[in-house]
């Protein structure tokens, strides 16, 4: 292969490992603190904030616009304006000359249309800055802080309780089953969107970043999701209705109280209503239903639930069995409230509604949605018939403050490591230590540009393997430089000597690099997460150096003897 | 270029490893591992004993969040109903803390209330928070270190002392901040330990140390069965990645080679556990990640030795196996030497700039290293060398019977020197 193309390929490398480093260097250095910390929220914290932000906007242009105020908007429209300008082209109008509150709202049809325009405007903004920190490389709790716990699903008790062994089906639901509960309490506080995931067969993962409080942890793991029956106080949720046409962000975000005291009665509470979103996570709905504070049943009395279809209509439709007692008291409460609804609540989050048609015993039937909707009740209201015990299995949770001396702690880590690696390299090698310290330097950027491309966790461990990787991968340069000196020995020029001690040394390194890479990639498998950062770390530096050290290092000394026609190795202080 | 003699060191290598790894046994079989917290149910927290310094609340809209770095604190507001920026303060130009106080108050909705003497110095204080760090209503407490050795007033024995019969404490950083690692055993008895036992110690060290003087800068809690999947895992992880080096030298270079290197490399690993066993350093994933990258690592080194024997044993067919051997290892000393001391530079570097687990990992890989290269040099090469001359000494066997049978011996040294030559 000519120079020229091994050349352009290794500038293709670098420029692509570039391409995935991108993010992350905008993300950790670019980024305002504030766009971040708005970024990291949950979809539903994001949604909530455009809104908010939306909602002020719009206040404040219809302020002005009333005010007949002509000056030009302040910089934190630049924004709006933007939408405004880009509605006046696609309707082929000139743009004013001036933007004022007035001509940015004529841009628009009416009001709900400027709100809609700029909320979208505020959420595309903050989920743009979402997804660069998703392509960023990741940092793991040990150096960004935060919780993450392993938590065990009794399926065992469970299977005692029914009597019989789990099928496969049976064990699905009862895990889907706990990881609704989980993900029920687990939005419900703190600033960063945190990770459940299913772990293996019974197991299932919970990980908070930015927060170690473990009192928090037990909060959410505790107990089995409490669901009850309220009644809906229509009249209340009518008035709330009203009210929030006017005041759209009426509801407080924390205590889901309304300034106005007259809309909520006593004995009742605000509380939002979800749907699942197509994650399958809860979605607020942006609706807000006033119900009974006192539950009019408790979810325990339920003894199965499952989805069948109208006979007729063949519409999906969620049927419930409640236990004989729970019958009694329902029939009570649905004889007294017939033409109400009724609202199945979960952990504080009203999940359903129906209407009561007419009043109902044990066997209850609820309609009116649709096949996914019918699916999520169903297993809704199952996890109060067959409550999945939790427990922990191993909990981990670091400061933040700790997170931050551990990167400090890698950083020292590395810089020295490399220093003293080049150092040694020149001392022994003199100008080839240097060609090989500028593989080494190339083999880490590459590294982490792998292990973003990946989207793998940085952790403590696998900074540790970076240094240590740099230190062995070194062994490559190491054996070619070791057998070009042996050449040099025997006579041969420059050229010669580089060309056989590259051919002798290849299968060397190829042999012992593919064993240590065997090592590192059974390391990767074991489960436990610092040592799996550190193997891949291992892994992918390894097979990083077998590029950096058997083709870019040759390269560099290709380069020397052909474009810049030196006849003498730079190889060792003893060789002149 | 001189060749050493290394064959000479194999007998007396031999005796000396198996000295050590017979000593290794006799610790592990009496003692047994110093098990960490991954392998033994049970909470590790690291502690910090820490003088409360300043108490800030905000009782504005959106969030606030504080941040306690080494040199200066910031609050980064972001939400929509205020304007979103960070405010940083640093120590230096608000030098004491009845100034930062009086700074942070400066910011709208903020309010600072120093709980400590006015003029002590803002630089004592220490990012001691448990991470989420939202400000509001009730108050987020800063921490400081003590200002000289008259205030410092937690030695670890008292620390001990006051967690008696709960968890035992050792010490974690010397430097002066007053830092323990706590551990609690987890026997099993009490249902909800992972809950509990936190708060309990918080609650002993509270009681002992003064209300609000106690930061958990770090909880890690494993349960039973969690540890239990680990050691299992290890050890067959452990064994497969063996298995799996012996068949990939084996196929490359031959199976007394394959066999050698894993040799090599098992002893290295028993190298290690003997000196973790008798150092008493805790036994962690730290300390299997190590052990496996030795494995890497001594394979790596052998490799590359073998590979130069197979190649002079190619060049020079007719050269006894043992001055092979010794030429091998000569030519490669330098390689060898240089590679070893470039990756201790690096673990070195691991070792004095971090903490914890891998500081004890890095330690445990420098003695694995030094095991590696000396296992690479006599007891990797010492096997083949002891395994040939047995081949030898059978080949030379059955010539004799052959010759003696009457059959021609100039055709059969032939045959057995192209067996040889497939076995590399």
């Amino acid at each position: 292969m000519s120079k020229t193309r091994r050349f352009i390929i290794v500038l293709a490398v670098i420029g692509i490992a570039f391409a995935f480093l991108y993010p992350s260097l905008n993300w950790y250095f670019f980024t305002p603190k504030e766009d971040q910390a708005i970024a990291v929220g949950s979809r539903e914290q994001i949604r909530e904030y455009s809104r908010r932000m939306a909602f002020k906007d719009i206040t404040e242009l219809k302020r002005l616009a009333a005010a007949g105020d002509e000056k030009p908007l302040p910089s934190e429209f630049k924004d709006v304006v933007g939408v405004a300008a880009k509605l006046y082209k696609e309707s082929r109008l000139a743009a004013p000359k001036v933007w004022t509150a007035k001509t940015v709202l004529t841009a628009f049809d009416n009001e709900r249309a400027a709100y809609d325009a700029i909320e979208a405007k505020y959420r595309a903004t903050v989920l743009a800055v979402k997804a660069r920190h998703g392509n960023a490389v990741q940092l793991g709790l040990d150096l960004s802080g935060g919780m993450s716990v392993i938590i065990q699903a009794d399926l065992e008790a469970l299977s005692k309780k029914l009597g019989h062994t789990l099928s496969a089906a049976e064990r699905e639901d009862a895990m889907k089953r706990g990881i609704e509960v989980l993900n029920n309490r687990i939005d419900t506080f703190g600033l960063t969107e945190p990770v459940i995931r299913r772990q293996g067969e019974d197991q299932i993962y919970v990980e908070i970043p930015g927060t170690a409080d473990p009192e928090r942890i037990n909060s959410i793991i505790m107990g089995r999701g409490k669901l009850a029956f309220h009644i809906v106080d229509d009249e209340a949720t009518a008035r709330l209705e009203t009210y929030l046409a006017s005041n759209p962000l009426g509801v407080d975000e924390k205590s889901l109280k309304v300034a106005d005291a007259g809309i909520v009665p006593a004995g009742s509470v605000i509380r939002k209503f979800y749907k699942k979103d197509s994650y399958g996570l809860d979605e607020f709905t942006g609706r807000y239903l006033v119900i009974n504070e006192v539950p009019g049943l408790d979810g325990t009395h339920v003894q199965s639930a499952q989805v069948s279809s109208d006979p007729i209509t063949g519409a999906p439709e969620t049927n419930f069995v409640l236990d004989k007692q729970g019958g009694e008291l329902f029939y009570a409460l649905t004889s007294a409230n017939v033409n109400k609804t009724l609202a199945v609540v979960l952990d504080d989050r009203i999940k359903a509604g129906a209407r009561i048609q007419e009043p109902i015993r044990e066997s209850v039937r609820m309609t009116g949605f649709g096949a996914e909707e019918a699916n999520n009740l169903a297993l809704i209201l199952r996890t109060a018939a067959l409550p999945i015990e939790l427990s922990v299995v191993s909990q981990q949770a670091i400061g933040a403050s700790l997170g931050e001396e551990s990167i400090v702690q890698g950083r020292n880590a590395i810089l020295v490591g490399i220093l003293g690696v080049f150092v040694f390299m020149f001392l022994f090698y003199k100008g080839a230590g240097v060609n090989a310290t500028i593989a080494q330097v190339l083999n880490l950027y590459l590294m982490l540009s792998i292990l973003t491309a990946f989207k793998l966790t940085l952790t403590l461990p696998s900074i540790a393997g970076f240094v240590l990787t740099i230190g062995m991968a070194v062994d490559a340069s190491v054996v070619i430089f070791e057998r070009i000196k042996e050449e040099m020995a025997v006579g041969k020029s420059r050229k010669a000597a580089i060309d056989a001690g590259f051919h002798r040394a290849f299968w060397a390194i190829w042999d012992s690099n593919i064993t240590t890479i065997i090592a590192a990639l059974f390391l990767a498998q074991l489960g436990s997460g610092p040592i799996q950062g550190f193997a891949v770390s291992l892994a992918i530096g390894n097979m990083v150096s077998l590029f950096t050290a058997l083709f870019v290092s040759r390269l560099i000394f290709d380069f020397g003897s052909d474009t810049l026609h030196r006849s003498h190795l730079s190889i060792s202080w003893r060789i002149k | 270029m001189r060749v050493y003699k290394f064959s000479r060191g194999f007998i007396p290598a031999a005796i000396v490893s198996t000295a050590l790894i017979v000593l290794g046994l006799v610790g592990y079989f009496t003692m047994g591992f110093n098990l960490g917290v991954d392998f033994q149910a049970g909470i590790n927290q690291t502690v910090q004993l820490a003088y409360p310094a300043l108490e800030v609340t905000y009782s504005g809209k959106g969030n606030a969040v504080l941040t306690v770095a080494e040199d200066k604190a910031f609050i980064v507001f972001s939400g929509a109903e205020i304007e979103s920026r960070t405010v940083t303060l640093d120590y230096k130009s608000n030098a004491t803390l009845g100034v930062l106080a009086a700074a942070f108050s400066a910011i709208p909705e903020v309010q600072a209330k120093v709980l400590d003497a006015e003029a002590t110095a803002s630089t004592l204080l220490v990012p001691t928070f448990q991470g989420d760090t939202r400000l509001g209503g009730a108050p987020v407490t800063m921490h400081r270190v003590p200002k000289d050795e008259a205030e410092r007033f937690a030695p670890v024995a008292k620390v001990d002392a006051a967690l008696k019969g709960l968890a035992e404490a050792t010490v974690v950083n010397p430097a002066g901040q007053q830092r323990y690692l706590v551990r609690a055993q987890d026997k099993g008895t009490d249902k909800e330990f992972s809950r509990n036992t936190p708060a309990a110690i918080k609650a002993a060290l509270e009681k002992e140390f003064g209300q609000g003087r106690v930061v958990v800068v770090k909880t890690d809690y494993v349960g039973a069965r969690y540890s239990e999947n680990l050691s299992r895992q290890a050890l067959v992880l452990f064994l497969l990645t063996v298995l799996l080096i012996l068949v990939y030298a084996t196929i490359r270079f031959g199976f007394q080679y394959g066999f050698g290197a894993v040799l090599a490399t098992v002893h290295d690993a028993l190298i290690m556990i003997c000196f973790v066993v008798w150092t008493r350093m805790e036994f962690n994933t730290s300390t299997i990640a190590a052990l496996l990258t030795i494995l890497g690592y001594s394979v790596n080194d052998t490799i590359v030795q073998f590979d130069r024997v197979r190649e002079d044993r190619k060049m020079n067919p007719g050269d006894r196996f043992l001055d092979v051997v010794n030429r091998a290892l000569s030519l490669t000393l330098g390689r060898t030497i240089i590679t070893t001391l470039s990756t201790m530079i690096t673990v070195l570097a691991i070792f004095f700039f971090t903490s914890g687990s891998l500081k004890d990992f890095a330690l445990a890989l420098f003695v694995g290293m030094i095991s590696g290269t000396y296992s690479t040099l006599y007891i990797a090469s010492g096997f083949v060398y002891w395994w040939e001359q047995k081949a030898e000494k059978r080949r030379a066997a059955a010539l004799a019977l052959e010759a003696a049978g009457g059959v021609a011996a100039a055709v059969k040294p032939k045959a057995s020197e192209k067996k040889t030559g497939k076995q590399e």
